[in-house]
C-alpha cells in the first residue's frame, strides 16, 4: 500500500495533519503529525508530503528503506500486511539516525519523547486519505 | 486546577502601558458560563471598560480569543475573535477572521490574549509557544500589512508564523481599520484595527507547537468525523465549496438584495461582469481552505493583464464584490480586486470603506457636495480613479474630504448636515453590509438588533435569504412554513433573528466558522455543537444549557449597549428603506417597518417594549444579576413585570 499525491488539488485545509496526530497521539497536534503540507506561499501552490514507504515493495526480498538500512537496534521494520516500515516505539532509542537517513525529511521526532515517529499508513486504513475532502491523497495498493 | 481539556487552560495579560506579560489560569465560570471566543470578551469588556472610557484610550481592551473547539478536528475550526469597544460605533464591538491564527494560538498554550494600556512607542507581541516578548516595532511602523508579516518571518527565518496585523489605516487613526490575520484573513469590522493602532501594537506574532488534548477522544472523533461526512453531503456543499460568496452575488442580485448605488437600487446592470462566474473566467488561480476546513470556500484569483496586472489576492468576498462593485455603480472586476487589495494591505474594512465612497458620490449626484468640499474630486458613480484615489487618501487621512470619510458615514454625514444624514446607509454608526431589508425582511430585523451596530452576521438569516425549506422543516419543524423559508415574510422571522443570534454567539465562542457547517450549509445545530463541545471539554452539555449560554452572552451585549446609551430608539433603519420603495427584482414595490417585528422580538427575549432593555426578571433568568444593578433596574422601571 502507498500513499499517492494529487498536489494539485491540495487546498492547504491542514485536516491530514490534524486527524493524523489525532490517529496516533490522541491529540490534536499538527507538530507530531507524520504528514508535512509545504508551500510555496500562503496561498499555495501546496504539496503535501508523505512517507514512500521505500523499497517496501522488495521487502521480502530482503530489501530495506533507509530509515530501516540504518537503525542500529532495528528498531523499523517491515508491516508485511500493508506495506509501511513501522517503527517499534518500545526498541527506538532515540538516536537520531533514521531521520537523518530519510532523504524526504519525513521521520518525526519528538525531543520531549526522546523518540522517533513515522508513517505507519495506521495499520492499513489511512487517516489523511479517508479524511482529505479534496481527493489530494490517494491510497494505492502495491 | 481548570478542569476542562480543548482548553489550552491559560490566557495571557499584556499590559503594554507596563510593558510586562502575565499568565492567568483560564477560568472555570467563564467557560460554563461563556465558553471562550465571543463570551469570553464580551465578559472582559463588560467588567472591565464602563462607558466612561473612550474606545481609543489605553484603558480600552483588546481582546484575542479563541474557542474549546478552535484547532480541533470539527469542520472549519479556524475561527479567532477580536472584541474591544468600537471607535467607529462607540459600543460593543467585535470582528471575527478564519485562517490559522487561532488555532496556532492554541498549540502555543494560549486561548486568548488580552491587551491593556498603551506602549510609548511602536513594539509587536512575539508568541513561541511559552515565550512571550513585547518588542520594538520602529521598522514595522508604516509598512503595509503583507509588508510587516514578510518582515517578521525574515526576523524569525520561519515562514510558519501566524501574525494579526494592521496596516498605516489603524496608524493614522482611520475608524474602520481591520486586522489582517494570515493568511489575508480580516477580523474587518468595528474599527478594531484602530484599537490596536491606538494601542501601537502593530502585531501579534504567533508560532506554537503543542497538542490540543480532549475529553473524549473516541466519542469526539466520531462526533468531529460524522460532522465532516455530513457536510460534504450536504446539497450545496459542492457549489459553496466551488465558488465562495462569490457564488450568491447573482442570486441577490435577482432578489433585488444586493445594494446598488448605495441601495437606491437593489439589483445592478453589470451584476454579469461581477459574478462569480465572470471573477472565476478573469481570475481563478486556485481553491484555498482555512485550518480544518473542507469547504475551500476561498480562491487565489490572480490579474492576468490590465492595467492592475499581476495583482494577486485571496479573500475575495461577496462583500467586497458589492462594496467595491454594485455600491458604487462600478462594473469593472478589475478595479474591484484593486480596491480589495488595496483595502487588506492598508488595512481597511472594505465593507465600511466602500460605504464611504458610496455615500460621498450619493452626495455628489444629489449636488449636496460641491468641487471645494471633495477636495477636487468629482465623485461621479463608478469611476474607478476616484474609487482608488478616496481609498488611498483616506488610509492616510490626505485632504479634508477623505479625512472625514475616514471617520465613517455616520460622523461624516453629521459633520456635512444638509441632509447628508438621509444617504448614511447604517445602524448605530455601523455602515450597512451587502443586504437589504425590503428584499429579505428577517434581515432588516437583524441590522437593527446585531449588538454591533448594522450586521448580517449576528443574526445571520441564511435560512430565508434564497428559500431554504428543507432547512427550515428540520429546524424548526412544519408548523413553520411555508413563511420561515420566504424572504418577504415577516412571520416568524422575529423567532429567527432570536435563534440566530443566540446559536451565533456560540459558533462564535467555540470558534467555528458561520460561513462553513453551521449559518451558510445549516447542517451543523445546537445539538452538533453540545455533543462536540462535550466530548471535547467534558463539560456536561446540553442543548439546553448551550441555548442559555447563547443567550447569555447576547444579553449580556445588550446590556453593555443599554448602559452606554442604547435604546429602543437606536434600534431602526435608515429613512430610506421605510420611505423608497425598492425599484429591484423579486423585491420591487417592497419597504421593510421594524416595528411590528421588533416588538415580537422583544418579547420573544424577555426585553422592555419602551427601553428595549433586558428585564429584570429576564437577566436574572440568565445569572447576569450584577447587569440588574449596573442597569439600575428597580421593580418600578419595568413594565413589563
Amino acid at each position: 500500500m502507498q500513499l499517492r499525491i494529487h498536489k494539485e488539488k491540495c487546498t492547504g485545509c491542514l485536516i491530514c495533519t490534524t486527524y493524523c496526530s489525532f490517529q496516533h497521539e490522541r491529540a490534536i497536534w499538527p507538530a507530531m503529525a507524520r504528514i508535512r503540507i509545504e508551500a510555496e506561499t500562503d496561498s499555495g501552490p501546496f504539496s503535501p508530503q508523505v512517507c514512500r514507504q521505500c523499497n517496501a515493495g522488495r521487502a521480502s526480498q530482503g530489501a530495506l528503506s533507509p530509515c530501516a538500512e540504518v537503525c542500529p537496534v532495528d528498531a523499523i521494520c517491515i508491516n508485511e500486511a500493508n506495506g509501511a516500515w513501522t517503527i517499534d516505539a518500545g526498541l527506538c532509542t532515540g538516536c537520531g539516525a533514521c531521520e537523518d537517513a530519510c532523504p524526504f525529511g519525513m521521520i518525526v521526532f519528538d525531543g520531549a519523547r526522546g523518540l522517533a515517529f513515522k508513517c505507519d499508513l495506521c495499520g492499513g486504513d489511512p487517516t489523511c486519505a479517508a479524511m482529505c475532502p479534496s481527493d489530494a491523497i490517494e491510497v494505492r495498493s502495491t | 486546577m481548570f478542569p476542562y481539556k480543548a482548553y489550552a487552560g491559560k490566557w495571557l495579560h499584556v499590559d503594554l502601558t507596563a510593558r510586562r506579560v502575565e499568565s492567568h489560569p483560564y477560568d472555570q465560570s467563564m467557560a460554563e458560563q461563556y465558553l471562550g471566543g465571543n463570551g469570553f470578551g464580551a465578559r472582559l469588556l463588560w467588567e472591565h471598560v464602563g462607558p466612561e472610557v473612550d474606545a481609543l484610550a489605553p484603558e480600552n481592551l483588546l481582546v484575542f480569543s479563541t474557542g474549546p473547539l478552535c484547532g480541533t478536528l470539527v469542520p472549519n475550526p479556524g475561527r479567532m475573535e477580536v472584541i474591544a469597544k468600537s471607535p467607529l460605533t462607540g459600543i460593543y464591538g467585535d470582528a471575527n477572521a478564519g485562517g490559522f491564527l487561532g488555532p496556532e494560538l492554541k498549540f502555543a498554550g494560549w486561548d486568548a490574549v488580552v491587551v491593556t494600556g498603551r506602549s510609548d512607542g511602536p513594539v509587536y507581541l512575539a508568541i513561541r509557544d511559552e515565550e512571550v516578548e513585547i518588542r520594538d516595532a520602529d521598522a514595522l511602523w508604516g509598512l503595509t500589512t503583507s509588508e510587516t508579516e514578510d518582515t517578521i518571518r525574515q526576523l524569525w527565518r520561519d515562514t510558519n508564523v501566524k501574525t494579526a496585523v494592521i496596516g498605516p489605516a489603524a496608524e493614522n487613526g482611520v475608524l474602520f481599520s481591520g486586522i489582517q490575520i494570515t493568511p489575508q484573513r480580516s477580523a474587518a469590522r468595528c474599527g478594531l484595527g484602530t484599537v490596536m493602532g491606538s494601542k501601537r501594537l502593530k502585531a501579534v506574532a504567533v508560532r506554537g507547537h503543542g497538542p490540543i488534548e480532549v475529553a473524549d477522544p473516541a466519542r469526539f472523533y466520531e462526533i468531529s468525523a460524522d460532522l465532516h461526512r455530513r457536510l460534504r453531503a450536504n446539497p450545496i456543499f459542492e457549489a459553496v465549496s466551488a465558488h465562495g460568496t462569490p457564488g450568491i452575488v447573482s442570486m441577490m442580485d435577482a432578489l433585488g438584495r444586493f445594494p446598488t448605488k448605495n441601495f437606491q437600487m437593489g439589483s445592478f446592470p453589470g451584476i454579469d461582469s461581477l459574478d462569480a462566474e465572470a471573477l472565476e473566467a478573469r481570475a481563478f488561480v486556485r481553491h484555498l481552505a482555512c485550518f480544518g476546513c473542507p469547504v475551500a470556500c476561498d480562491k487565489l484569483y490572480t490579474l492576468p493583464d490590465g492595467p492592475f496586472a499581476g495583482t494577486s489576492l485571496r479573500s475575495v468576498e461577496y462583500e467586497t464584490l458589492n462594496a467595491m462593485g454594485a455600491a458604487v455603480w462600478n462594473a469593472d472586476i478589475d478595479t474591484v480586486l484593486e480596491a480589495n487589495r488595496l483595502c487588506d494591505e492598508l488595512g481597511m474594512d472594505t465593507i465600511s470603506a466602500g460605504r464611504a465612497i458610496s455615500f460621498g458620490m450619493e452626495l455628489w449626484e444629489q449636488e449636496i457636495l460641491n468641487l471645494d468640499e471633495t477636495d477636487g474630486l468629482p465623485l461621479r458613480w463608478g469611476d474607478r480613479d476616484v474609487i482608488l484615489t478616496l481609498l488611498e487618501r483616506m488610509a492616510r487621512r490626505e485632504g479634508d474630504f477623505a479625512t472625514l470619510l475616514s471617520r465613517g458615514v455616520r460622523r461624516a454625514a453629521e459633520t456635512i448636515g444638509r441632509g447628508a444624514e438621509d444617504y448614511a446607509m447604517h445602524v448605530k454608526g455601523m455602515a450597512i453590509a451587502a443586504q437589504d431589508g425590503r428584499a429579505q425582511k428577517s434581515m432588516g430585523l437583524a441590522h437593527v438588533t446585531s449588538n454591533r451596530g448594522a450586521d448580517h452576521l449576528k443574526a445571520f438569516p441564511t435560512i430565508d435569504e434564497t428559500g431554504y425549506p428543507d432547512e427550515a422543516r428540520r429546524r424548526y419543524g412544519e408548523a413553520y412554513l411555508p413563511e420561515m423559508a420566504q424572504p418577504l415574510a415577516t412571520k416568524h422571522k422575529p423567532f429567527l433573528v432570536k435563534d440566530g443570534e443566540d446559536f451565533g454567539a456560540v459558533v462564535d465562542s467555540v470558534g467555528v466558522c458561520k460561513s462553513g457547517g453551521t449559518f451558510v450549509l445549516a447542517e451543523i445545530y445546537w445539538e452538533d455543537v453540545a455533543a462536540a463541545v462535550e466530548a471535547a471539554t467534558g463539560m456536561a452539555m446540553s442543548v439546553e444549557r448551550l441555548k442559555q449560554i447563547g443567550e447569555r452572552i447576547y444579553n449580556l451585549q445588550r446590556c453593555y449597549n443599554a448602559l452606554h446609551g442604547i435604546t429602543r430608539a437606536d434600534d431602526r433603519l435608515p429613512r430610506r428603506f421605510s420611505e423608497e420603495r425598492s425599484p429591484s427584482g423579486n423585491a420591487e414595490g417592497e419597504t421593510i417597518h421594524v416595528e411590528a417585528m421588533l416588538d415580537e422580538y422583544y418579547a420573544l427575549r424577555g426585553w422592555d417594549q419602551e427601553t428595549g432593555w433586558p428585564t429584570r426578571a429576564k437577566l436574572r433568568e440568565l445569572e447576569l444579576d450584577e447587569a440588574v444593578d449596573a442597569l439600575d433596574l428597580s421593580p418600578d422601571r419595568q413594565s413589563l413585570e
